[in-house]
């Protein structure tokens, strides 16, 4: 007997017993349906995860010096680290550049009508910013862009002079250029920052990628004033730094570099270095962790899911024991029986697979969009994957049905009602 | 020549060694060859459904040899039985056993199926086999939607659809009224002119006594093996 009469048949006896059919395989399609999605989904925050970090940059050492101090009337005399910290790092080839990383709050900007001072951080159901959206405001170096991956797209980026001199200028991220200015170039344009005036030096180009999603809404929303402008703007002296490597393969060498001139130039070793790399790590394994776990769940529904299909094959092989008789009467060999039950297993759990799928499909767009504002198509290889697997369990959980069926004798089949 | 169907000593003992065995086959020994009609004549419980499982290989004696066509079947695989079983025998059984979920031709293309015959040619052997017996109209019914005389009919067609040597027939008009009942017998008998070897199990001497000889079983023993004169084309009515 060939394998298209098998399927044939299989397909005869699935639809012969629609209802029935469809209640068998109601346990793999939701299995499926829900590990798709969480499969998916996880994979889809995953990629998001992944181009942030890329936009953000690879190969960052943070450093944080917490080494503060304040005079008897509570002002900050703390020391400015950064000028040491960026002789040190010009000094070493394998690093790119350096910049403080401080933020700087509670300080309205304003350009025309725009103020900052009248927006507020508004989400939409799928939690895109609602209109005017306050932009991030950092204190760096002439190298922050270098630092955070950024290329300049008009003007000129920040220098070393703006430093020294406190030059009352800033450059910006492309959605706060687009915020402020609409279409005219924001270029040598003074934005009010706390009633001082500072002109826009530069802007830069966006690094949302497609993959981005709104995980940060603010990747391209900010400002970044010299960090000696902490003086007039407010705040403590820089005590978080990034240092950008030219190729993150020296991380380890860096690091351990970094840290022992730290520990000549800070007292009490009151500082940290750590690398981005090491909360990528981190937040993988986490990601990993949940995703296996939910993936766990949704397999013991399809171990349930399977479990029903061996119920109802057993009661099938029951109520066709007699149509084995005849099939045996007439020449079926055993491995005939055994391979038109498996098959009708399998089949069986194909359609639910197929069902799943679809179903997996909308859950992780839905899901996808609900909860990280992204749209997650589940990938081939998973969609590949949950097919054959629910193939996979037609097959293991109908091969004691069929088994039991095979071995029937003829006679005895053929006597049953 | 060896005979086509030999039983030496043939027994079948269901629950041997307890008090309450029974003894289906009791020590039976027949010979039947090429072009015979032999009818297994009995009441319910003689041993004649039992010869009938034996003789087409459904199933295994306790004791005894059965040669088909000089072949021991005691020492053949399941495999090699059911190749035999889709080959060399045609089944006609008193309650048809026809797959109810499949057409009359699929029914009839099953033992085909089996053999691995290609779809066309299948198709051609099945559809002449349904004209033999006058049902090539009603290919695509189910037999649920057929009077008994046409299930018994189809049954008919599937089991001579691989012209087997031997039709083995049991009961086959057990479930017909006695005009339907005669028809089979006298397609039995022309099957049997055309040279097949046919086999009828039968309780009724009347349709016993269609065929040329005559085998009497009782408490699973042969009591009576003898050839008939038969008028062949005036089968005898039933009592």
């Amino acid at each position: 007997m060939n394998l298209w009469q098998a399927v044939k048949m299989a397909w005869k006896s699935i639809w012969g017993k629609k209802g029935r059919s469809a209640l068998t395989i109601l346990g793999i399609f939701i299995g499926i349906a829900a590990v798709m999605t969480i499969v998916s989904v996880m994979d889809g925050y995953k990629r998001a995860m992944l181009a942030q970090y890329a936009a953000m940059g690879t190969g960052m050492l943070n450093v944080s010096i917490y080494n503060w101090a304040y005079d008897d009337e509570g002002n900050d005399i703390s020391k400015d680290y950064f000028p040491d910290l960026r002789a040190f790092c010009d000094a070493v080839p394998e690093i790119r550049g350096v910049s403080p990383q401080g933020r700087l709050y509670n300080v309205a900007v304003s350009y025309g009508t725009k103020n900052t001072a009248n927006m507020q951080r508004q989400y939409d159901d799928m939690g895109n910013p609602v209109g005017d959206f306050p932009p991030d405001m950092y204190y760096g170096s002439d190298q922050y862009s270098a630092c955070n991956n950024l290329k300049l797209a008009r003007g000129r980026d920040l220098a070393a002079l703006d430093m020294s001199k406190y030059n009352q200028v800033c450059t910006i991220g492309a959605d706060a250029a687009k915020m402020f200015f609409g279409s005219s170039n924001p270029v040598g344009k003074k934005l009010l920052v706390g009633g001082t005036g500072y002109r826009v030096a530069g802007v830069y180009a966006s690094r949302r990628t497609e993959n981005s999603g709104n995980v940060n809404s603010n990747l391209d929303n900010f400002i970044v004033f010299p960090y000696t402008d902490q003086r007039m703007l407010g705040g403590e002296k820089p005590s978080e730094f990034v240092i950008k490597l030219r190729d993150s393969d020296d991380m380890k060498e860096v690091k351990t570099r970094v840290n022992g001139f730290l520990k000549g130039l800070v007292p009490n070793e009151n500082f940290y270095v750590y690398s981005n790399d090491q909360w990528q790590q981190y937040e993988e394994q986490a990601l990993g962790m949940i995703g296996g776990v939910l993936a766990g769940i949704a397999a013991i529904s399809l171990l349930v899911g399977g479990i029903g299909i061996m119920n109802i094959m057993l009661v099938t092989v029951t109520e066709r024991t007699r149509e084995i008789g005849i099939r045996r009467a007439i020449g079926a060999q055993r491995s005939g029986i055994v391979a038109q039950f498996l098959i009708e297993a399998g089949m069986l759990c194909g359609f639910g697979g197929i069902v799943g799928i679809g179903v997996g499909t909308v859950g992780s767009l839905v899901l996808g969009k609900l909860l990280f504002k992204m749209t997650i198509y589940p990938s081939f290889p998973v969609t590949l994957g949950a097919f054959s697997l629910s193939v996979a369990i037609g097959v293991l959980f109908g091969s004691y049905p069929a088994a039991k069926a095979s071995r029937l004798q003829p006679v005895e089949a053929l006597r049953a009602e | 020549m060896a005979h086509l169907v030999e039983l030496i000593d043939v027994y079948k003992i269901y629950g041997e060694g307890l008090e309450s065995e029974v003894r289906a086959l009791d020590g039976v020994s027949l010979s039947i060859d090429r072009g015979e009609f032999v009818a297994v004549v009995g009441q319910s419980g003689s041993g004649k459904s039992t010869m009938m499982n034996v003789l087409g290989c459904l199933d295994i004696p306790t004791r005894g040899e059965y040669l088909l066509d000089g072949a021991d079947v005691s020492e053949l695989s399941d495999r090699q039985l059911s190749k035999i079983r889709n080959k060399q025998i045609g089944f006609i059984f008193q309650q048809y056993n026809l797959i109810q979920s499949l057409t009359v031709l699929e029914n009839v293309e099953l033992p085909l199926i089996y053999q691995g015959i290609d779809p066309i040619d299948r198709r051609d052997m099945a559809l002449e086999a349904l004209e033999r017996v006058g049902l090539s109209g009603r290919i695509k019914h189910h037999p649920t939607e057929m009077s008994g005389g046409q299930q018994q009919r189809v049954a008919i067609a599937r089991a001579i659809a691989t012209r087997p040597p031997i039709i083995m027939a049991d009961e086959p008009t057990g479930a017909l009224d006695s005009h339907t009942g005669l028809e089979v017998l006298a397609f039995l008998q022309q099957l049997n002119n055309e040279g097949s070897t046919v086999i009828l199990i039968t309780h009724d001497n009347g349709i016993a006594a269609t065929a040329r000889r005559v085998v009497r079983l009782s408490d699973g023993k042969i009591i009576d093996d003898s050839p008939q004169d038969v008028d062949w084309y005036a089968p005898v009515k039933k009592d």
